[in-house]
Protein backbone atom coordinates (compact mmCIF):
# COMPACT_ATOMS: atom_id res chain seq x y z
CA UNK A 1 0.00 0.00 0.00
CA UNK A 2 1.57 3.34 -1.14
CA UNK A 3 1.17 6.37 1.03
CA UNK A 4 -2.02 7.40 2.56
CA UNK A 5 -0.68 10.31 3.68
CA UNK A 6 -0.18 12.10 0.48
CA UNK A 7 -3.92 11.92 0.47
CA UNK A 8 -4.20 13.64 3.13
CA UNK A 9 -1.44 16.32 2.04
CA UNK A 10 -3.24 16.46 -0.83
CA UNK A 11 -6.31 17.86 1.31
CA UNK A 12 -3.78 19.77 3.45
CA UNK A 13 -2.92 21.45 0.11
CA UNK A 14 -6.65 22.04 -1.12
CA UNK A 15 -6.70 23.75 2.32
CA UNK A 16 -3.79 26.05 2.64
CA UNK A 17 -3.24 27.14 -0.48
CA UNK A 18 -6.24 29.54 -0.63
CA UNK A 19 -6.01 32.88 1.10
CA UNK A 20 -9.53 32.41 2.76
CA UNK A 21 -7.85 30.21 5.15
CA UNK A 22 -5.38 32.70 6.06
CA UNK A 23 -7.50 35.44 6.16
CA UNK A 24 -9.89 33.58 8.68
CA UNK A 25 -7.11 32.81 10.60
CA UNK A 26 -6.05 36.60 10.81
CA UNK A 27 -9.47 37.77 11.80
CA UNK A 28 -9.67 35.00 14.27
CA UNK A 29 -6.21 36.58 16.02
CA UNK A 30 -7.73 40.61 15.54
CA UNK A 31 -10.71 39.54 17.03
CA UNK A 32 -9.37 38.09 19.81
CA UNK A 33 -7.53 40.66 20.61
CA UNK A 34 -10.86 42.90 20.91
CA UNK A 35 -11.38 41.96 24.75
CA UNK A 36 -8.17 42.37 25.96
CA UNK A 37 -7.31 45.56 24.42
CA UNK A 38 -10.86 47.15 25.57
CA UNK A 39 -10.44 46.36 29.06
CA UNK A 40 -6.86 48.33 29.05
CA UNK A 41 -8.15 51.04 27.26
CA UNK A 42 -11.38 51.23 29.14
CA UNK A 43 -11.50 49.14 32.26
CA UNK A 44 -10.77 52.32 34.50
CA UNK A 45 -7.88 50.97 36.33
CA UNK A 46 -9.83 48.35 37.64
CA UNK A 47 -6.89 45.28 38.12
CA UNK A 48 -7.60 42.71 36.09
CA UNK A 49 -5.89 39.31 36.40
CA UNK A 50 -5.17 37.70 33.00
CA UNK A 51 -7.55 34.87 33.53
CA UNK A 52 -10.07 36.85 34.14
CA UNK A 53 -10.85 37.82 30.43
CA UNK A 54 -10.42 34.59 28.99
CA UNK A 55 -13.40 33.28 29.22
CA UNK A 56 -15.10 35.89 26.90
CA UNK A 57 -11.97 35.81 24.75
CA UNK A 58 -12.22 32.00 24.44
CA UNK A 59 -15.71 32.37 23.65
CA UNK A 60 -15.33 33.98 20.96
CA UNK A 61 -11.87 32.50 19.73
CA UNK A 62 -13.64 29.24 19.37
CA UNK A 63 -17.06 30.18 18.00
CA UNK A 64 -14.57 31.47 15.11
CA UNK A 65 -12.89 28.34 15.04
CA UNK A 66 -16.24 26.48 14.47
CA UNK A 67 -17.47 28.86 12.09
CA UNK A 68 -14.29 28.34 9.71
CA UNK A 69 -13.98 24.69 10.37
CA UNK A 70 -17.80 24.31 9.37
CA UNK A 71 -16.90 26.10 6.39
CA UNK A 72 -14.01 24.24 5.60
CA UNK A 73 -16.32 21.00 6.34
CA UNK A 74 -18.87 22.00 4.04
CA UNK A 75 -16.55 23.25 0.88
CA UNK A 76 -14.75 19.38 1.46
CA UNK A 77 -17.07 17.31 0.01
CA UNK A 78 -19.70 19.86 -1.74
CA UNK A 79 -17.39 21.94 -3.27
CA UNK A 80 -15.78 18.77 -5.29
CA UNK A 81 -18.85 18.36 -6.26
CA UNK A 82 -19.90 21.98 -7.75
CA UNK A 83 -16.72 22.11 -9.44
CA UNK A 84 -16.80 18.92 -10.67
CA UNK A 85 -13.25 18.36 -9.88
CA UNK A 86 -14.77 14.98 -8.03
CA UNK A 87 -14.82 13.28 -11.27
CA UNK A 88 -11.07 13.70 -11.30
CA UNK A 89 -10.53 12.91 -8.18
CA UNK A 90 -12.31 9.32 -7.52
CA UNK A 91 -10.61 8.09 -10.78
CA UNK A 92 -7.68 6.95 -9.05
CA UNK A 93 -6.17 3.66 -7.85
CA UNK A 94 -7.78 4.62 -4.46
CA UNK A 95 -11.67 3.18 -2.98
CA UNK A 96 -13.81 6.17 -2.32
CA UNK A 97 -13.61 5.44 1.89
CA UNK A 98 -9.87 6.04 1.83
CA UNK A 99 -10.18 9.58 -0.60
CA UNK A 100 -13.39 10.83 1.76
CA UNK A 101 -10.97 9.62 4.95
CA UNK A 102 -7.83 11.73 3.48
CA UNK A 103 -10.97 14.29 3.85
CA UNK A 104 -11.87 13.77 6.83
CA UNK A 105 -8.29 13.82 8.70
CA UNK A 106 -7.42 17.26 6.92
CA UNK A 107 -10.31 18.59 8.36
CA UNK A 108 -9.66 17.56 11.98
CA UNK A 109 -5.72 18.90 11.49
CA UNK A 110 -7.40 22.01 10.36
CA UNK A 111 -9.77 22.30 13.72
CA UNK A 112 -7.16 20.94 15.53
CA UNK A 113 -4.78 23.96 13.98
CA UNK A 114 -7.45 26.86 14.58
CA UNK A 115 -8.62 26.03 17.95
CA UNK A 116 -4.69 25.21 19.15
CA UNK A 117 -3.46 28.35 17.63
CA UNK A 118 -6.90 29.79 19.46
CA UNK A 119 -5.85 28.38 22.95
CA UNK A 120 -1.98 29.58 22.45
CA UNK A 121 -2.80 33.20 21.02
CA UNK A 122 -5.39 33.94 24.04
CA UNK A 123 -2.85 32.84 26.58
CA UNK A 124 -0.21 35.01 25.56
CA UNK A 125 -1.74 37.97 24.52
CA UNK A 126 -3.63 37.75 28.23
CA UNK A 127 -0.68 37.47 29.55
CA UNK A 128 1.06 40.21 27.46
CA UNK A 129 -1.81 42.64 28.48
CA UNK A 130 -2.42 41.61 32.15
CA UNK A 131 0.85 40.18 33.33
CA UNK A 132 1.47 36.28 34.34
CA UNK A 133 -0.41 34.79 37.42
CA UNK A 134 -0.70 31.11 38.37
CA UNK A 135 -2.80 31.85 41.29
CA UNK A 136 -5.01 28.04 41.97
CA UNK A 137 -8.43 27.83 40.91
CA UNK A 138 -11.92 28.57 42.71
CA UNK A 139 -12.44 26.24 45.09
CA UNK A 140 -10.97 23.24 43.34
CA UNK A 141 -7.55 24.85 43.55
CA UNK A 142 -6.71 23.73 40.04
CA UNK A 143 -3.62 25.06 38.35
CA UNK A 144 -5.31 27.85 35.92
CA UNK A 145 -2.96 26.33 32.64
CA UNK A 146 -4.64 23.24 33.39
CA UNK A 147 -7.90 24.29 33.81
CA UNK A 148 -8.68 26.17 30.44
CA UNK A 149 -6.50 23.17 28.85
CA UNK A 150 -9.74 21.22 29.47
CA UNK A 151 -11.82 24.03 28.66
CA UNK A 152 -10.43 24.04 25.20
CA UNK A 153 -10.18 19.70 25.35
CA UNK A 154 -13.67 20.05 25.77
CA UNK A 155 -14.62 22.69 23.43
CA UNK A 156 -12.74 20.75 20.94
CA UNK A 157 -14.67 17.91 21.36
CA UNK A 158 -18.24 19.13 20.50
CA UNK A 159 -16.27 21.06 17.70
CA UNK A 160 -15.52 17.85 16.32
CA UNK A 161 -19.27 16.99 17.05
CA UNK A 162 -20.42 19.93 14.97
CA UNK A 163 -17.86 19.69 11.85
CA UNK A 164 -18.88 16.17 11.42
CA UNK A 165 -21.88 17.39 11.09
CA UNK A 166 -20.92 19.74 8.56
CA UNK A 167 -19.12 16.99 6.56
CA UNK A 168 -22.13 14.55 6.58
CA UNK A 169 -24.26 17.45 5.58
CA UNK A 170 -21.81 18.63 2.85
CA UNK A 171 -21.55 14.75 1.73
CA UNK A 172 -25.37 13.88 1.74
CA UNK A 173 -26.63 16.92 0.21
CA UNK A 174 -23.28 18.20 -1.54
CA UNK A 175 -24.53 21.49 -0.62
CA UNK A 176 -22.24 23.72 1.10
CA UNK A 177 -24.79 26.36 1.49
CA UNK A 178 -27.17 23.74 2.96
CA UNK A 179 -24.38 22.51 5.34
CA UNK A 180 -23.47 25.97 7.01
CA UNK A 181 -26.65 26.65 7.41
CA UNK A 182 -27.95 23.73 9.18
CA UNK A 183 -24.82 23.02 11.69
CA UNK A 184 -24.73 26.65 12.87
CA UNK A 185 -27.95 26.95 13.48
CA UNK A 186 -27.16 23.66 15.70
CA UNK A 187 -24.52 25.72 16.73
CA UNK A 188 -26.34 28.79 17.64
CA UNK A 189 -29.76 28.14 17.66
CA UNK A 190 -29.47 25.11 19.38
CA UNK A 191 -29.88 26.00 23.40
CA UNK A 192 -33.10 28.19 22.57
CA UNK A 193 -34.67 24.56 20.66
CA UNK A 194 -33.35 22.61 23.83
CA UNK A 195 -34.87 24.94 26.19
CA UNK A 196 -38.71 25.47 24.67
CA UNK A 197 -38.58 21.09 24.03
CA UNK A 198 -37.30 21.34 27.72
CA UNK A 199 -40.41 22.61 29.16
CA UNK A 200 -41.95 19.87 27.65
CA UNK A 201 -40.56 17.81 30.47
CA UNK A 202 -39.74 14.71 28.18
CA UNK A 203 -37.07 11.91 29.29
CA UNK A 204 -35.89 11.56 25.37
CA UNK A 205 -34.87 15.49 25.50
CA UNK A 206 -31.66 14.40 27.33
CA UNK A 207 -31.18 12.42 24.65
CA UNK A 208 -31.06 15.44 21.79
CA UNK A 209 -27.61 15.76 20.50
CA UNK A 210 -28.53 19.77 21.36
CA UNK A 211 -29.45 18.98 24.63
CA UNK A 212 -25.43 17.43 24.93
CA UNK A 213 -23.45 20.13 23.30
CA UNK A 214 -21.98 22.12 26.47
CA UNK A 215 -19.14 19.58 27.68
CA UNK A 216 -17.42 22.73 29.47
CA UNK A 217 -20.60 22.27 32.22
CA UNK A 218 -18.67 19.66 33.83
CA UNK A 219 -15.64 21.79 34.56
CA UNK A 220 -17.41 23.30 37.30
CA UNK A 221 -19.84 20.88 38.45
CA UNK A 222 -20.29 17.16 38.52
CA UNK A 223 -23.82 16.83 36.21
CA UNK A 224 -25.47 19.47 32.99
CA UNK A 225 -26.94 22.11 33.88
CA UNK A 226 -29.04 21.40 30.53
CA UNK A 227 -29.93 17.46 31.63
CA UNK A 228 -28.60 16.94 35.03
CA UNK A 229 -27.03 14.22 33.98
CA UNK A 230 -22.90 12.79 34.34
CA UNK A 231 -20.53 13.09 31.94
CA UNK A 232 -20.60 9.58 31.07
CA UNK A 233 -24.15 10.00 30.18
CA UNK A 234 -23.28 13.22 27.86
CA UNK A 235 -20.03 11.54 26.53
CA UNK A 236 -21.80 8.73 25.18
CA UNK A 237 -24.68 10.29 23.80
CA UNK A 238 -22.58 12.32 21.68
CA UNK A 239 -20.27 8.73 20.81
CA UNK A 240 -23.84 7.32 19.56
CA UNK A 241 -24.32 10.62 17.18
CA UNK A 242 -20.41 10.58 16.42
CA UNK A 243 -20.44 6.89 14.93
CA UNK A 244 -24.20 6.92 13.29
CA UNK A 245 -23.02 10.23 11.58
CA UNK A 246 -19.68 8.87 10.11
CA UNK A 247 -21.99 5.66 9.60
CA UNK A 248 -24.68 7.54 7.25
CA UNK A 249 -21.56 10.07 5.44
CA UNK A 250 -19.50 7.02 4.68
CA UNK A 251 -22.20 4.69 3.20
CA UNK A 252 -23.72 7.05 1.46
CA UNK A 253 -20.87 8.68 -0.09
CA UNK A 254 -19.86 4.67 -1.39
CA UNK A 255 -23.38 4.16 -2.76
CA UNK A 256 -23.88 7.15 -4.90
CA UNK A 257 -23.28 7.57 -8.36
CA UNK A 258 -21.12 10.50 -9.13
CA UNK A 259 -22.91 12.57 -11.97
CA UNK B 1 1.96 -6.33 -9.69
CA UNK B 2 4.52 -4.25 -7.72
CA UNK B 3 2.65 -0.69 -7.13
CA UNK B 4 6.19 0.61 -5.59
CA UNK B 5 8.34 0.75 -8.54
CA UNK B 6 6.90 2.47 -11.84
CA UNK B 7 3.88 3.63 -13.02
CA UNK B 8 1.16 1.13 -13.89
CA UNK B 9 0.85 0.91 -16.97
CA UNK B 10 4.30 1.42 -17.91
CA UNK B 11 4.81 -2.69 -16.69
CA UNK B 12 2.27 -3.34 -19.19
CA UNK B 13 4.04 -5.08 -22.87
CA UNK B 14 1.91 -3.32 -25.44
CA UNK B 15 0.23 -6.74 -25.89
CA UNK B 16 -1.58 -5.81 -29.16
CA UNK B 17 -4.71 -8.21 -29.61
CA UNK B 18 -5.89 -8.68 -26.09
CA UNK B 19 -8.88 -5.89 -26.22
CA UNK B 20 -8.26 -3.12 -23.42
CA UNK B 21 -11.58 -2.85 -22.90
CA UNK B 22 -14.67 -5.29 -22.82
CA UNK B 23 -17.80 -4.38 -21.95
CA UNK B 24 -20.44 -7.62 -21.72
CA UNK B 25 -24.20 -6.99 -21.28
CA UNK B 26 -23.25 -3.36 -19.14
CA UNK B 27 -26.94 -2.10 -18.82
CA UNK B 28 -27.66 0.70 -16.04
CA UNK B 29 -31.23 1.51 -14.73
CA UNK B 30 -31.94 4.65 -13.48
CA UNK B 31 -35.62 4.39 -11.64
CA UNK B 32 -37.42 2.91 -14.52
CA UNK B 33 -35.63 4.14 -17.24
CA UNK B 34 -32.99 1.91 -19.02
CA UNK B 35 -30.26 4.12 -19.56
CA UNK B 36 -27.48 1.55 -21.69
CA UNK B 37 -29.18 -1.44 -22.43
CA UNK B 38 -27.50 -4.72 -22.87
CA UNK B 39 -23.92 -2.79 -24.06
CA UNK B 40 -21.14 -5.25 -25.22
CA UNK B 41 -18.31 -4.06 -26.96
CA UNK B 42 -14.44 -4.38 -27.02
CA UNK B 43 -11.83 -1.95 -27.73
CA UNK B 44 -8.99 -3.36 -29.28
CA UNK B 45 -5.33 -2.12 -28.16
CA UNK B 46 -3.64 0.71 -29.74
CA UNK B 47 -6.24 2.22 -31.92
CA UNK B 48 -7.71 5.61 -31.46
CA UNK B 49 -11.47 4.32 -30.99
CA UNK B 50 -14.79 6.48 -31.50
CA UNK B 51 -17.81 6.36 -29.57
CA UNK B 52 -20.06 7.93 -30.82
CA UNK B 53 -23.88 9.33 -30.48
CA UNK B 54 -26.28 12.29 -30.43
CA UNK B 55 -26.93 13.86 -27.37
CA UNK B 56 -28.36 11.78 -24.62
CA UNK B 57 -27.94 8.64 -25.88
CA UNK B 58 -25.65 7.50 -23.04
CA UNK B 59 -22.10 8.28 -24.25
CA UNK B 60 -21.27 9.49 -20.59
CA UNK B 61 -23.12 7.56 -18.32
CA UNK B 62 -21.33 4.77 -20.21
CA UNK B 63 -17.85 6.84 -19.64
CA UNK B 64 -18.75 7.15 -15.85
CA UNK B 65 -19.62 3.37 -15.68
CA UNK B 66 -15.85 3.00 -17.18
CA UNK B 67 -13.97 4.86 -14.87
CA UNK B 68 -16.21 3.57 -11.47
CA UNK B 69 -18.06 7.28 -11.20
CA UNK B 70 -21.06 5.03 -11.86
CA UNK B 71 -22.28 1.76 -10.69
CA UNK B 72 -23.56 -0.98 -13.03
CA UNK B 73 -26.87 -1.81 -12.57
CA UNK B 74 -26.71 -5.53 -14.66
CA UNK B 75 -23.18 -6.43 -16.83
CA UNK B 76 -19.55 -6.19 -16.28
CA UNK B 77 -16.88 -4.31 -17.95
CA UNK B 78 -13.37 -5.56 -17.64
CA UNK B 79 -9.93 -2.92 -18.17
CA UNK B 80 -6.79 -5.20 -18.84
CA UNK B 81 -8.87 -7.91 -17.79
CA UNK B 82 -9.38 -6.33 -14.58
CA UNK B 83 -12.75 -6.00 -12.95
CA UNK B 84 -14.39 -2.01 -12.94
CA UNK B 85 -16.57 -3.44 -10.28
CA UNK B 86 -14.56 -6.43 -8.61
CA UNK B 87 -10.90 -5.45 -9.09
CA UNK B 88 -11.41 -1.07 -9.02
CA UNK B 89 -8.20 -0.26 -7.79
CA UNK B 90 -5.96 -2.10 -10.18
CA UNK B 91 -8.57 -1.68 -13.24
CA UNK B 92 -8.25 2.03 -12.73
CA UNK B 93 -4.31 2.03 -13.00
CA UNK B 94 -4.41 1.55 -16.57
CA UNK B 95 -6.93 4.30 -17.18
CA UNK B 96 -6.25 8.08 -17.48
CA UNK B 97 -9.36 10.25 -18.08
CA UNK B 98 -11.03 13.41 -18.34
CA UNK B 99 -14.82 13.37 -17.85
CA UNK B 100 -16.63 16.01 -19.28
CA UNK B 101 -14.75 19.34 -18.85
CA UNK B 102 -11.44 19.38 -17.68
CA UNK B 103 -12.09 20.84 -13.84
CA UNK B 104 -9.35 21.59 -11.64
CA UNK B 105 -8.58 23.47 -9.13
CA UNK B 106 -8.48 26.89 -10.30
CA UNK B 107 -7.33 28.27 -7.00
CA UNK B 108 -3.82 26.10 -7.21
CA UNK B 109 -1.32 26.60 -10.23
CA UNK B 110 -1.49 24.24 -12.83
CA UNK B 111 1.52 22.29 -11.20
CA UNK B 112 -0.27 22.10 -8.19
CA UNK B 113 -2.61 20.47 -10.01
CA UNK B 114 -0.46 18.07 -11.35
CA UNK B 115 1.28 17.23 -8.18
CA UNK B 116 -2.27 16.37 -6.75
CA UNK B 117 -2.93 13.87 -8.63
CA UNK B 118 0.74 12.65 -8.91
CA UNK B 119 0.46 11.78 -5.00
CA UNK B 120 -2.55 9.94 -5.97
CA UNK B 121 -0.91 7.47 -7.92
CA UNK B 122 2.32 5.63 -6.88
CA UNK B 123 5.64 6.06 -9.50
CA UNK B 124 5.42 9.28 -10.74
CA UNK B 125 8.79 10.93 -10.40
CA UNK B 126 8.94 15.15 -10.44
CA UNK B 127 10.95 14.14 -13.62
CA UNK B 128 7.51 12.45 -15.32
CA UNK B 129 5.40 15.62 -14.51
CA UNK B 130 7.86 17.63 -16.26
CA UNK B 131 8.00 15.62 -19.58
CA UNK B 132 4.48 15.77 -19.51
CA UNK B 133 4.31 19.95 -18.90
CA UNK B 134 6.54 19.63 -22.06
CA UNK B 135 4.71 17.38 -23.78
CA UNK B 136 1.16 19.38 -24.12
CA UNK B 137 3.54 22.67 -23.86
CA UNK B 138 2.21 24.33 -20.94
CA UNK B 139 5.84 24.69 -20.04
CA UNK B 140 5.75 28.91 -19.86
CA UNK B 141 2.44 28.54 -17.50
CA UNK B 142 2.79 26.10 -15.66
CA UNK B 143 3.28 27.95 -12.27
CA UNK B 144 0.05 29.80 -12.84
CA UNK B 145 -2.90 29.74 -11.22
CA UNK B 146 -5.87 27.44 -13.27
CA UNK B 147 -7.91 30.16 -13.23
CA UNK B 148 -5.81 32.67 -15.63
CA UNK B 149 -6.13 29.44 -18.59
CA UNK B 150 -8.20 29.37 -21.73
CA UNK B 151 -10.25 26.88 -22.18
CA UNK B 152 -7.09 25.37 -24.68
CA UNK B 153 -5.13 25.68 -21.83
CA UNK B 154 -7.09 23.83 -19.35
CA UNK B 155 -7.73 21.13 -22.00
CA UNK B 156 -4.21 20.43 -22.27
CA UNK B 157 -3.96 20.26 -18.79
CA UNK B 158 -6.72 17.83 -18.47
CA UNK B 159 -4.93 15.76 -20.93
CA UNK B 160 -1.65 16.04 -19.03
CA UNK B 161 -3.53 14.49 -15.61
CA UNK B 162 -4.64 12.00 -17.97
CA UNK B 163 -1.77 10.87 -18.96
CA UNK B 164 1.15 11.62 -16.85
CA UNK B 165 1.25 7.77 -14.83
CA UNK B 166 1.68 6.29 -18.78
CA UNK B 167 -1.79 4.59 -18.81
CA UNK B 168 -3.23 1.84 -21.44
CA UNK B 169 -5.74 3.71 -21.79
CA UNK B 170 -6.73 6.93 -21.99
CA UNK B 171 -10.68 8.07 -22.44
CA UNK B 172 -12.01 11.42 -23.29
CA UNK B 173 -15.52 12.37 -23.20
CA UNK B 174 -16.53 15.32 -25.63
CA UNK B 175 -13.02 16.38 -26.04
CA UNK B 176 -13.55 19.07 -29.01
CA UNK B 177 -16.67 20.50 -26.75
CA UNK B 178 -16.24 24.74 -26.87
CA UNK B 179 -12.19 24.20 -28.26
CA UNK B 180 -11.96 26.38 -31.25
CA UNK B 181 -11.15 25.09 -34.72
CA UNK B 182 -7.43 25.17 -34.48
CA UNK B 183 -8.17 23.58 -30.66
CA UNK B 184 -9.17 20.79 -31.99
CA UNK B 185 -7.00 20.71 -34.83
CA UNK B 186 -3.91 20.20 -32.11
CA UNK B 187 -5.87 18.07 -30.21
CA UNK B 188 -6.85 15.70 -32.98
CA UNK B 189 -3.22 15.37 -34.00
CA UNK B 190 -2.03 15.00 -30.44
CA UNK B 191 -3.75 11.51 -29.85
CA UNK B 192 -3.42 10.78 -32.74
CA UNK B 193 0.34 11.12 -31.81
CA UNK B 194 -0.28 9.45 -28.37
CA UNK B 195 -1.50 6.09 -30.01
CA UNK B 196 1.36 5.59 -33.08
CA UNK B 197 4.08 6.50 -30.39
CA UNK B 198 3.20 5.96 -26.58
CA UNK B 199 1.27 3.17 -28.05
CA UNK B 200 -1.92 4.28 -25.83
CA UNK B 201 -5.45 3.29 -26.85
CA UNK B 202 -7.74 5.99 -26.88
CA UNK B 203 -11.44 5.95 -26.36
CA UNK B 204 -13.38 8.91 -27.28
CA UNK B 205 -16.30 9.80 -27.17
CA UNK B 206 -18.50 12.65 -29.79
CA UNK B 207 -21.06 13.95 -31.28
CA UNK B 208 -19.55 15.47 -33.35
CA UNK B 209 -19.09 12.95 -36.68
CA UNK B 210 -16.92 14.91 -39.00
CA UNK B 211 -14.73 14.68 -35.68
CA UNK B 212 -14.48 11.69 -35.69
CA UNK B 213 -14.46 10.37 -38.75
CA UNK B 214 -10.59 12.49 -38.95
CA UNK B 215 -9.60 11.18 -35.28
CA UNK B 216 -10.57 7.37 -35.01
CA UNK B 217 -9.80 4.22 -36.21
CA UNK B 218 -12.83 2.53 -35.26
CA UNK B 219 -16.48 4.04 -34.39
CA UNK B 220 -19.00 2.70 -32.04
CA UNK B 221 -22.36 4.28 -32.96
CA UNK B 222 -24.91 4.00 -29.90
CA UNK B 223 -28.19 5.46 -30.07
CA UNK B 224 -31.03 5.56 -27.00
CA UNK B 225 -28.26 3.54 -25.27
CA UNK B 226 -28.37 0.67 -27.43
CA UNK B 227 -25.09 0.14 -29.77
CA UNK B 228 -26.35 -0.23 -33.03
CA UNK B 229 -23.36 -0.65 -35.04
CA UNK B 230 -19.00 -0.45 -34.80
CA UNK B 231 -17.11 0.19 -37.85
CA UNK B 232 -13.70 0.70 -39.48
CA UNK B 233 -12.97 4.09 -40.96
CA UNK B 234 -11.88 4.55 -44.06
CA UNK B 235 -13.09 0.99 -44.84
CA UNK B 236 -15.81 1.86 -47.42
CA UNK B 237 -13.31 3.72 -49.80
CA UNK B 238 -11.64 0.81 -50.27
CA UNK B 239 -14.27 -1.65 -51.14
CA UNK B 240 -15.60 0.70 -53.57
CA UNK B 241 -17.35 -1.23 -56.07
CA UNK B 242 -20.10 0.92 -57.50
CA UNK B 243 -19.84 4.99 -56.72
CA UNK B 244 -22.43 7.46 -56.97
CA UNK B 245 -21.02 9.79 -60.02
CA UNK B 246 -22.26 13.10 -60.80
CA UNK B 247 -21.49 14.95 -63.98
CA UNK B 248 -21.70 18.65 -64.88
CA UNK B 249 -22.55 18.88 -68.80
CA UNK B 250 -24.03 21.65 -70.78
CA UNK B 251 -26.08 19.66 -72.52
CA UNK B 252 -27.80 17.26 -69.69
CA UNK B 253 -31.04 15.66 -71.86
CA UNK B 254 -28.62 14.94 -74.58
CA UNK B 255 -25.65 12.95 -72.05
CA UNK B 256 -28.55 11.36 -70.72
CA UNK B 257 -29.62 9.96 -73.84
CA UNK B 258 -25.93 8.72 -74.35
CA UNK B 259 -25.70 7.06 -71.13
CA UNK B 260 -28.62 5.43 -70.58
CA UNK B 261 -26.91 1.80 -71.16
CA UNK B 262 -25.67 3.05 -67.66
CA UNK B 263 -28.67 3.41 -65.74
CA UNK B 264 -28.11 7.17 -65.75
CA UNK B 265 -30.49 9.75 -64.38
CA UNK B 266 -31.07 13.66 -64.00
CA UNK B 267 -30.57 14.61 -60.82
CA UNK B 268 -31.13 18.58 -59.78
CA UNK B 269 -29.77 19.33 -63.36
CA UNK B 270 -27.00 16.69 -63.29
CA UNK B 271 -26.23 13.34 -64.91
CA UNK B 272 -25.83 10.73 -62.34
CA UNK B 273 -25.35 6.81 -62.31
CA UNK B 274 -23.27 4.07 -60.34
CA UNK B 275 -20.46 2.72 -61.67
CA UNK B 276 -17.19 1.54 -61.31
CA UNK B 277 -13.64 3.40 -62.30
CA UNK B 278 -13.50 1.95 -65.92
CA UNK B 279 -17.47 3.25 -66.41
CA UNK B 280 -16.81 6.51 -64.62
CA UNK B 281 -13.57 7.37 -67.84
CA UNK B 282 -15.41 5.19 -70.49
CA UNK B 283 -18.95 7.62 -69.96
CA UNK B 284 -16.43 10.76 -70.00
CA UNK B 285 -15.10 9.87 -73.64
CA UNK B 286 -18.51 8.99 -74.75
CA UNK B 287 -19.58 12.78 -73.69
CA UNK B 288 -16.61 14.24 -75.26
CA UNK B 289 -16.55 12.81 -78.39
CA UNK B 290 -19.65 13.75 -78.51
CA UNK B 291 -19.20 16.99 -78.58
CA UNK B 292 -21.00 17.98 -75.20
CA UNK B 293 -19.02 19.77 -72.53
CA UNK B 294 -17.82 18.44 -68.97
CA UNK B 295 -17.74 20.67 -66.54
CA UNK B 296 -17.08 18.48 -63.69
CA UNK B 297 -17.10 15.16 -62.37
CA UNK B 298 -17.46 14.42 -58.70
CA UNK B 299 -17.78 11.09 -57.01
CA UNK B 300 -20.14 10.80 -53.99
CA UNK B 301 -18.57 9.02 -51.08
CA UNK B 302 -20.67 8.03 -48.17
CA UNK B 303 -19.24 10.49 -45.10
CA UNK B 304 -19.74 9.43 -41.53
CA UNK B 305 -22.31 11.15 -41.76
CA UNK B 306 -24.17 9.88 -43.96
CA UNK B 307 -23.92 6.56 -42.45
CA UNK B 308 -24.56 7.88 -38.97
CA UNK B 309 -28.20 8.99 -40.42
CA UNK B 310 -28.28 5.82 -42.29
CA UNK B 311 -28.20 3.46 -39.42
CA UNK B 312 -29.81 5.91 -36.61
CA UNK B 313 -32.61 6.68 -39.02
CA UNK B 314 -31.99 10.37 -39.10
CA UNK B 315 -32.59 10.93 -35.63
CA UNK B 316 -30.08 13.35 -34.36
CA UNK B 317 -31.22 14.48 -30.66
CA UNK B 318 -33.73 11.76 -28.65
Amino acid sequence: MFDFLQLVNNENMKIYRRPRTWIMLGILLLMSLVIPLMATLYGGGTSVSMWDLLLVQSAIGIMLATVYAVVIAAEMVAGEFSTGTIKLLMIRPWSRSKILLSKYVALLLFALFFVAVTFGWNILTSMLFFGYTDEPMGASGIHPLNYWMQYYLYEFLTLVITVTLAFLISTVFRSSGLAIGLSLFLLLGGGIVTGIIRMLDYAWVDYLLFANMALTDYLNSDVSTITGKPIGFTLAVLGGYYVAFLAITWSVFNKRDIA
Amino acid sequence: MTPSSAPAGAQVPPSDRQPVVRMQGVTKRIGKRTIIDNLTLEVPSGEVFGFLGPNGSGKTTTIRMMVGLMKLSQGEIFIREHSITGAYEQAIRYVGAIVENPEMYKYLTGYQNLLHFARMIPGITKQRIDEVVQLVGLGARIHDKVKTYSLGMRQRLGVAQAIMHKPALLILDEPTNGLDPAGIRELRDYLRQLAREEGITVFVSSHLLSEMELMCDRVAIIQNGRLIDVRQIGQHQGEVALTKVFFEVDQPQAALELLTGLGAVLEDGMLTFEGDREQIAAANITLVQAGLKVYGIRKHTKTLEDQFLEVTGGERIV
